[in-house]
């Protein structure tokens, strides 16, 4: 009996299980061919009704939650660079630093580039649609990490939002560091990561011999 | 005619859930993105589909049996019957 550990993992053990109960009754009813009596009856509603809407709620929330993790994002190929360098443990780029956070767990990737704002979790997930269109129309068969596709770029400038949901510009520490420049970091002048730049070292664009972006 | 009808509706439901639940089962299993996109749209929209064509079905069948609508019929009201004579109270 596997351990569960957390609420993702029982989300997928009821779904898991209703989806077997499902399969279970449909072959029954397949195999068998009973009368559509009360009973037969009864049970379809289990089995095309109940257990499926189960499914469906349980899977869509454990889904969602697997979407948040570190290893969803690398499963495409051409994010091998970036998840083999936030995994590395000698490694001092900034998606490694904040990867070895516990406060970030699994899902580092998710907490600095997902949207801060009241739908950010949508526009999020839209955009992970677009990457998926995006890996499967430019990036099939371009090699183990993607390098011959084009390189991958952000599709917005990176918001010091992102970095100010963990880190105050108002905390004394942060102030003694970057007090010149506080007012344009606030106000997105000046942004985190045109001084904190060693972010993804082993991206697709920084590596040599990659396909280099058609500028139009 | 229409039970008939009703178990090949309830045949095609039956197999568009069973194919539902192996995506979203697969899914869970092995989570990987473009089949997590596939199962959660179009596997959820088959079990849909099956679910109301299951109840299509049912309603079919109940129809065909004549158990689906029974129509509430206003009881005909009896008519007093006729005072027969001699029937009075008896006399004094």
């Amino acid at each position: 009996m596997p351990e569960i550990h957390s609420t993702e993992q029982l989300l997928q053990l009821i779904a898991l299980s209703c989806a077997v109960l499902s399969l279970l009754i449909g072959a029954w009813y397949l195999v068998r061919r009973p009368h559509l009596n009360q009973v037969t009856k009864s049970m379809l509603l289990l089995g095309l009704g109940v257990f499926p809407l189960i499914v469906s709620l349980t899977g869509n929330i454990a889904s969602f939650e697997y979407t948040l993790t570190r290893p969803f994002c690398g499963s495409c190929h051409v994010m091998g660079p970036y998840l083999r360098d936030a995994e590395d443990p000698k490694s001092n780029s900034l998606a490694a630093l904040h990867s070895r956070n516990h406060k970030f767990g699994e899902t580092s990737c998710y907490t600095c580039h997902a949207d801060y704002q009241m739908f950010g979790a949508i526009t999020t997930k839209q955009n992970g649609m677009k990457h998926l269109f995006m890996y499967l129309t430019q990036y099939a068969g371009t090699g183990p990490d993607g390098e011959g596709g084009p390189p991958i770029h952000i599709y917005k400038p990176f918001k010091n939002a992102a970095c100010m949901q963990c880190h105050s510009t108002t905390a004394k520490s942060y102030l003694e560091r970057h007090g010149d420049n506080v007012e344009e970091i606030r106000t997105e002048a000046v942004r985190c990561i045109d001084c904190h730049d060693v972010v993804h070292p082993l991206a697709l664009s920084r590596r040599p011999g990659a396909k280099k972006e058609v500028v139009k | 005619m229409k039970h008939q009808t009703a178990k090949r509706m309830v045949f095609y439901a039956v197999i568009g859930t069973m194919v539902a639940m192996i995506f979203m089962g697969a899914t869970i299993i092995y989570p990987h993105p473009l089949l997590l996109v596939v199962a959660m749209s179009i596997g959820q929209g088959i079990a849909m589909m099956s679910l109301a064509l299951y109840l299509l079905a049912v309603a079919l069948d109940l129809q065909s049996q004549g158990g689906a609508y029974i129509p509430y019929e206003e009881p005909v009201a009896e008519e007093p019957a006729p005072p027969v004579e001699g029937d009075g109270p008896p006399a004094a």
